[in-house]
């Protein structure tokens, strides 16, 4: 391994913010034109009626409420593992709290579009926020829709928080580093700093009071997220254990997702010496742990079910075990399961390229799982002749892939602007100031005091 | 006392008929969506006349069950409607504002009956069809959820009525359509707050039991059985 | 001028009156001031008579103010006026009681419906195109009368026919007045669930040629043999009426409730609400009613003089049916000796009962046969004209129209009769959509030279007609129902207008009285309108009761079906549905979108199928299936029916349209097209059930066929749950 000095850490991870190739202008075309795509099927689902999405009765929910529980899940990788890492004060998160911190904060964004996207009547979505108005109208606390618009209002807010604190002094650091334009607009986001003690001291109470305090958020989003099921006294939802089903999940998916973008980053911006297979390796035993607790959520829900056999609860546990949903349903233990465990169970198996497979294999295992609590169970509610299925329509399937497009599109632009790395945890961390310059002597003394 | 209005459906007299699901749309403006979107499951009955078959030939036998909203007195469609377009009236009945719902059809997935429709189109009426439309109902706009509502615009008429002639409501003033219409008197309507009205009769009946009744929804609806001997 | 006469002189019509007598001056304007009468957002009920079917049950239409677009005289405008917006059951109406059938409730998109014709055309294209230019009314009447004086002048008057559907109302008596005048024989009734079996076979065995009436709610035991009474046969709303009494209406008066038994090979909407279900062989109804009388005659239950004349007309009634013992039965019906047995006890014992017999069992080669069985099943049980039994509505005549047989439009078969059709005209019969193919009767049409309609639309009928005077809907005219069946007492049903005319249509009957007066040797008719007609009273009747029993009395004989069981194993049973009854309902959107009772099907066709047959044939639900007959294929997605037997198969009748509005024409497809031309053998009326037909695979579930349910049985894995 190549020895990494203070120097080198500032070039590399500066290098994609100064310099530009046509690449990325390519792919930001490519990705910008799949989400001016998908807005496009937006419009035209708005236009036409929302009979152009594939929901019909009974199933009134679908691949945008699995997309919305999908990516908020997918928001549970970051600002989650980051904090909890950064409490624990594990050495080798330090390349990766950032870009799982943005997988937060981005997924957050795509997936509170959806509950917007989903609306019949999309132009009052501001229905649903408590806003004054002369009619004294205000939502229905009662509603879990209300208290998902609170909960997730606030860990984005908390997130976004999150991830912006530590990376003033990155903002500053590349302030210092450019001239001209950037120079300007980096010194307007790094809010004034100037590494002294009390700012120091400051950035560093107010992360440790964030990563304590964003826990809980994280937890309860999901837990809310299930109750938009649980609170509903429908067959295979109307369950207590969805709560911890949900974080539990939530926790599996980002993790994969975030061995995703780790991979992609790694590859794309040549960070190889910065992001090393023991983080994959580590991840990816976290992700094993995720996946042997997924399994054990998934087999203790189906093994009450079926113990308890309600009839309406096992006419959905049919419809998923061999009926008609059945394909998708041993597909998703499939992904979940059977392909992750062993790959990330033996040694010779957890390599970057095994954690990534692994990884998209529950990626795309978790969507399945969302999509199979929502639509299987609502296809078979209690009165049969009321039975029904569900086809995604094209502006579904469009929506669904631009948002993709959106995550991609909104990390490549990201890791443009911003250091994709800490680069003063870095140095702190992994390798701490071998040679300093004259400003660096300053704020390392500092660091250095405050441990 | 408030009016509490409730239904009952005597399945000893319900033929299947199929007359209070006809009634129900001339009544209520309910769109017709056309085969190509009736093939999509978006084709909306307030009420519908369910059918299960039971045993096989010979020794067959089917029975039929209409299916309205049930006036949930603990109804579940209601506290998690996001802007309390499904709400609970005075009168107990579960009301359902168009202009406050958003669409977010969560209290369609909450409702257990299922009998809550989506409005997947604005609806269409080649002329002049359009003139068969009720003006007494609001035609429902893409995007919101509407469902059987007791025919609340018969119920107001008659209290109207009632208050202007200083009287009170007569048991069997207020015929919802699909009651009106259904020649063998299956459905019968009426105020559960009056012990003595026809509909609480019949409610107390010992063939009487709720749909769901486990789910503690607490439906005003109650179902007579059928009888199977004489 | 004050502002009233102003009112008066804008106003194109009084109330009552129609549009018809147009060339006032002031009916040049469009009225934009509307009627004092009129009271905004205020609803009136007024009365009407259902059209769709014979039952002629009463309404009562709630109308109420609209701004409509329309065209008057050639000005298009808006008009405010007072129009139907909901049909409900007339509550004082003997027939309905306030309740209607989901086709009555429909019958008001007729008047508004989108593809409704608005104006007298002229046929321009080839016959069968639909290519019609817009005529005046006075130009479409000038055309009709000269083809009469052409008729007239050349002494051929008898080659004018006129076929109608058969309704008890004074309308068909209007024209078989002016038909009689004219010198052209009667009106030929047209309809293809006609009963006129039944009406024959009332008539020999109590001197009644008309359709029974039930006392259900005095009933108490009641044994229905096909007939469809609670869905769309004979009198459905008076019937359903009856039925809710007869179950739950009479306990709270210390009364019981009734038995109820079906009998057909298909569970029908009827016999779903039956307490016993007892599948027979189709056509073998008779035997099954001669067998139970056998029982109760040899244990002399009942007094073997009981059935009178309707036990005469049986053969071996008066040996005891000695050929119809129990065991010969239970081989011949398929229903077992020991049920015969208890069920011919149960009549007995819990009298007040009261069989019939209705729909499939009298459209079989023996339908006489059986219709009489069971007639004489009713005499021995003491059912006729007594409390909870079988009654004739009083004050009902003759029908002035001959029953349809097919010759009667076949000019080639006409001539036989010496006549050749010159000029057809069509008052509400289809009968290129509800006859077999084997009738030829587009053939038949093709060849007469001139056709004129009174339709509202266009259908595989009148589009094959030269002229179209299309009349009003029935809620813009007068109306009226003498019906035949379904009260106890003597009904005449009279109604004005509803609301005023929509379009530039006339009422027929006034067009007809307008035609006869303009004919170059009038035919003089005693009413100047309509109204004038409905509002005087009725004359007496030919009376119906004229009928004498047979010199012979009949024998069972086997029903003979069109194609070999070997080559065709399926009994093909065409049912009249409940949205759609024999097609004629198909136009109307709402009746379109109702989902069958049985199967849920919305906007399409099916056949029904027995779960093991479709097993055997390998085809599951939605599946398309080749339906053949001797007379051609059908393509139809399958529904798998539990209640059907193994050798049956059964398809609703309606859709299939080749030309019927934009929400039926192509849509699914007509099981009369591939009937065989059997026919009754005493009576000639099509037996329409006495076809069979083989099923072959044809492909898999296309999407054709709309359900509106998603399972057919509550719990769909109990089985499962058990075995567990
Ligand atoms: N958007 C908006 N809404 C308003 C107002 C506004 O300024 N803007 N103004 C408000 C006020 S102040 C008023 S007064 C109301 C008025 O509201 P409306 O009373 O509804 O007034 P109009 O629409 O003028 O007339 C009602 C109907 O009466 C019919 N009519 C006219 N003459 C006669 C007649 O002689 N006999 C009968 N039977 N019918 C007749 C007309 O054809 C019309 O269809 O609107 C109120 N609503
Ligand atoms: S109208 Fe009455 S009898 Fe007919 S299906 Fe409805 S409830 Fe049953
Ligand atoms: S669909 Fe409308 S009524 Fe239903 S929960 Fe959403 S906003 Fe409320
Ligand atoms: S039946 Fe459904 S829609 Fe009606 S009140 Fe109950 S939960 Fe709400
Ligand atoms: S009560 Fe009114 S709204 Fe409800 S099902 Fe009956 S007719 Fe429809
Ligand atoms: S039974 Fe139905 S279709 Fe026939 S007249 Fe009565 S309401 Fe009309």
């Amino acid at each position: 391994m190549k020895e990494a000095t203070a120097k080198r850490i500032t070039d590399d991870l500066l290098r994609p913010l100064l310099h530009t190739s046509w690449r990325f202008f390519l792919l930001v075309a490519v990705l910008g034109g799949i989400v001016l795509m998908g807005g496009i099927a937006w419009m035209y689902q708005i236009w036409n009626g929302f009979g152009e999405s594939g929901k019909r009765w009974p199933v009134f929910w679908g691949f945008y409420i699995t997309n919305f529980v999908f990516w908020i899940g997918i928001s549970h990788a970051g600002t989650l593992i980051s904090a909890i890492l950064r409490l624990v004060n594990a050495g080798w998160r330090r390349p990766v709290t950032r870009c799982a911190e943005v997988i937060t904060a981005f997924a957050l964004m795509i997936g509170a579009m959806f509950p917007i996207i989903h609306l019949g009547r999309p132009w009052l979505f501001f229905w649903l926020v408590p806003y004054p108005n002369q009619r004294l109208i205000w939502p229905n606390f009662r509603s879990p829709l209300v208290w998902d618009f609170f909960a997730i209002s606030t860990y984005l807010t908390g997130s976004v928080l999150f991830l912006l604190l530590p990376m003033i002094p990155d903002f500053a650091l590349v302030r210092d580093k450019t001239t001209g334009f950037r120079r300007k607009f980096y010194g307007a986001l790094a809010l004034g700093w100037q590494g002294t003690t009390k700012q120091w001291h400051r950035l560093e109470s107010a992360m440790q009071i964030m990563a304590i305090a964003i826990i809980p958020v994280a937890v309860s989003v999901h837990t809310i997220v299930s109750f938009d099921f649980s609170m509903a006294p429908v067959p295979g939802w109307h369950s207590t254990i969805f709560g911890p089903y949900f974080v539990a999940g939530a926790i599996f998916s980002g993790i994969a997702a975030l061995i995703i973008a780790m991979a992609a980053l790694r590859k794309f911006l040549h960070l190889e010496d910065y992001l090393h297979p023991v983080h994959f390796e580590n991840l990816g035993k976290l992700l094993l742990m995720m996946s042997l607790l997924w399994a054990y959520f998934v087999f203790a829900e189906r093994l009450t079910t079926w113990y308890g056999n309600g009839t309406s609860e096992m006419n959905v546990f049919w419809a998923t075990q061999d009926g008609g949903y059945s394909p998708l349903y041993w597909l998703m233990v499939v992904c979940n399961f059977v392909i992750p465990f062993p790959i990330l169970s033996l040694r010779k198996l957890r390599t970057v390229t095994g954690c990534v497979i692994a990884s998209c294999s529950v990626v795309v295992g978790m969507w399945l799982e969302r999509f199979l609590i929502i639509v299987p169970t609502l296809s078979h509610k209690y009165l049969t002749y009321s039975w029904g299925s569900y086809r995604p329509g094209p502006p579904e399937i469009m929506i669904m892939i631009s948002t993709f497009a959106a995550m991609g599109l909104l990390y490549t632009i990201f890791s443009k602007l911003v250091p994709i790395i800490s680069i003063w945890e870095l140095k702190v961390g992994e390798h701490p100031f071998p040679i300093e310059t004259a400003a660096q002597v300053k704020e390392h003394a500092i660091l250095r005091t405050n441990p | 006392m408030p009016h509490r209005w409730g239904m009952t459906v005597d399945l000893d007299r319900c033929t299947g008929c199929g007359a209070c699901v006809t009634a129900c749309h001339a009544e209520n403006n309910i769109a017709v969506v056309g085969d190509v979107q009736a093939a999509k499951s978006r084709a909306m009955h307030w009420i519908r006349v369910e059918r299960y078959w039971e045993g096989d030939f010979p020794d067959v036998r089917l029975k039929f069950r209409p299916v309205m909203c049930q006036q949930c007195d603990a109804a579940p469609c209601e506290p998690v409607c996001p802007t309390y377009a499904s709400h609970h009236t005075d009168e107990g009945l579960n009301a359902q504002v168009y202009n406050r719902c958003i669409g977010t059809r969560y209290c369609a997935n909450a409702c257990p009956y299922n009998v809550r429709f989506f409005d997947f189109y604005n609806p269409k009426w080649p002329r002049p069809l359009h003139l068969q439309l009720n003006p007494d109902v609001s035609v429902r706009e893409v995007g919101v959820m509407e469902k059987c509502t007791f025919c609340v615009q018969r119920i107001s008429a008659a209290e109207i009525d009632a208050k202007a002639e200083k009287r009170e409501l007569k048991d069997g003033e207020i015929e919802p359509a699909c009651v009106q219409s259904c020649s063998a008197k299956a459905l019968v309507f009426g105020d559960l707050n009056d012990p003595e009205s026809e509909v609480s009769r019949l409610s107390r009946s010992t063939r009487g039991a709720k749909l769901l009744e486990e789910l503690g929804t607490l439906p005003k609806v109650t179902y007579l059985a059928r009888q199977t001997q004489v | 001028m004050d502002r009233r006469d102003f009112i008066k002189l804008t106003a194109v019509t009084g109330a009552g009156a129609t549009l018809a007598s147009c060339g006032n001056p002031e009916h040049q304007l469009i009225r934009f001031v509307p009627d004092d009468d009129i009271v905004p957002g205020i609803a009136e009920f007024k009365p009407s008579v259902c059209p769709l079917c014979r039952a002629g049950c009463g309404l009562s239409v709630r109308v109420m103010d609209a701004d409509v677009e329309t065209v008057r005289n050639g000005q298009a405008g808006v008009v405010k006026m007072m129009v139907a917006k909901k049909l409900e059951g007339d509550p004082k109406n003997p027939i309905s009681r306030g309740g209607l059938c989901p086709r009555g409730q429909a019958a008001i998109q007729i008047t508004y419906h989108p593809d409704r014709l608005t104006h007298p055309m002229k046929r321009t294209g080839a016959r069968g195109t639909g290519e019609y230019k817009e005529v005046t009314w006075d130009e479409a009447i000038a055309e009709l009368t000269g083809q009469l004086n052409a008729l007239a002048d050349a002494k051929d008057q008898k080659s004018l026919v006129l076929l109608a559907r058969p309704r008890r109302s004074r309308r068909l008596e209007l024209f078989a007045e002016f038909l009689s005048r004219f010198g052209a024989p009667a009106p030929i009734g047209f309809e293809l669930f006609a009963e006129d079996v039944l009406r024959r076979a009332n008539a020999v065995s109590f001197g009644h040629e008309q359709l029974p009436t039930f006392d259900l709610a005095r009933a108490h035991y009641v044994l229905a043999f096909g007939a469809d009474f609670l869905g769309t046969w004979n009198s459905p709303v008076s019937q359903n009426a009856g039925y809710g009494v007869m179950r739950q209406g009479r306990q709270a008066s210390g009364g019981t409730r009734a038995r109820f038994v079906h009998v057909e090979p298909r569970m029908s909407l009827t016999a779903a609400s039956a307490d016993e279900f007892v599948p027979v062989k189709p056509g073998t109804e008779g035997v099954l009613a001669l067998g139970l009388a056998h029982i109760i005659l040899r244990n002399k239950l009942r007094p073997a003089d009981a059935a009178g004349r309707a036990g005469a007309a049986i053969d071996g009634w008066s040996g005891g049916l000695q050929d119809f013992k129990p065991e010969n039965v239970e081989k011949i019906t398929g229903v077992s000796a020991l049920r015969i047995e208890r069920l011919a006890h149960e009549l007995v014992e819990f009298r007040p009962s009261v069989a019939m017999i209705g729909g499939a069992p009298l459209a079989h080669t023996n339908g006489l046969f059986n219709a009489l069985a069971v007639n004489a099943l009713n005499g021995l049980l003491g059912a006729v004209d007594q409390p909870g039994g079988v009654f004739f509505t009083p004050g009902v005549g003759r029908s002035p129209a001959t029953p349809h047989r097919p010759p009667a439009t076949a000019p080639q078969s006409g001539a036989d009769a010496g006549l050749a059709v010159k000029v057809m005209l069509i008052d509400d019969a289809n009968s290129v959509f509800a006859s077999p193919k084997a009738w030829k009767v587009r053939e038949a049409l093709d060849t007469v030279p001139f056709i004129a309609s009174f339709g509202s639309f266009l259908d595989e009928t009148s589009l094959y007609a030269d002229l179209i005077l299309p009349d009003h809907s029935f809620l813009e005219t007068w109306v009226d129902s003498q019906p035949e069946s379904g009260a106890l007492d003597a009904v005449s049903t009279v109604a004005g207008p509803a609301m005023k005319p929509l379009h530039n249509t006339r009422s027929t009957p006034d067009v007809v009285i307008e035609i006869a007066g303009k004919l170059k040797s009038p035919v003089a008719l005693p009413w100047k309108s309509y109204e004038e007609m409905l509002k005087a009273p009725v004359g007496s009747r030919e009376s119906a009761a004229s009928h004498q029993p047979p010199a012979t009395a009949v024998k069972y004989q086997p029903p003979r079906f069109d194609g070999d069981a070997a080559g065709f194993p399926f009994h093909f049973l065409p049912y009249a549905s409940q949205a759609f009854l024999d097609g004629s309902t198909a136009h109307l959107p709402w009746l379109q979108e109702m989902p069958d009772p049985l199967t849920s099907g919305m906007w399409s066709s099916w056949i029904e199928i027995n779960p093991r047959t479709a097993e055997r044939l390998g085809v599951a639900l939605g599946d398309i299936v080749d339906i053949t007959s001797s007379q051609g294929t059908l393509q139809a997605p399958v529904v798998v029916f539990p209640g059907i037997a193994e050798d049956v198969v059964a398809m609703p009748v309606g859709q299939g349209h080749e030309n019927f509005t934009r929400y039926a024409s192509k849509r699914g497809v007509n099981p009369i097209g591939i009937l065989a031309p059997l026919t009754e053998s005493e009576t000639g009326a099509l037996a329409w059930a006495a076809t069979r037909v083989k099923i072959t695979r044809a492909g898999g579930n296309d999407g054709r066929l709309i359900l509106f349910a998603g399972e057919m049985r509550e719990n769909p894995f109990e089985g499962r749950r058990q075995e567990r």
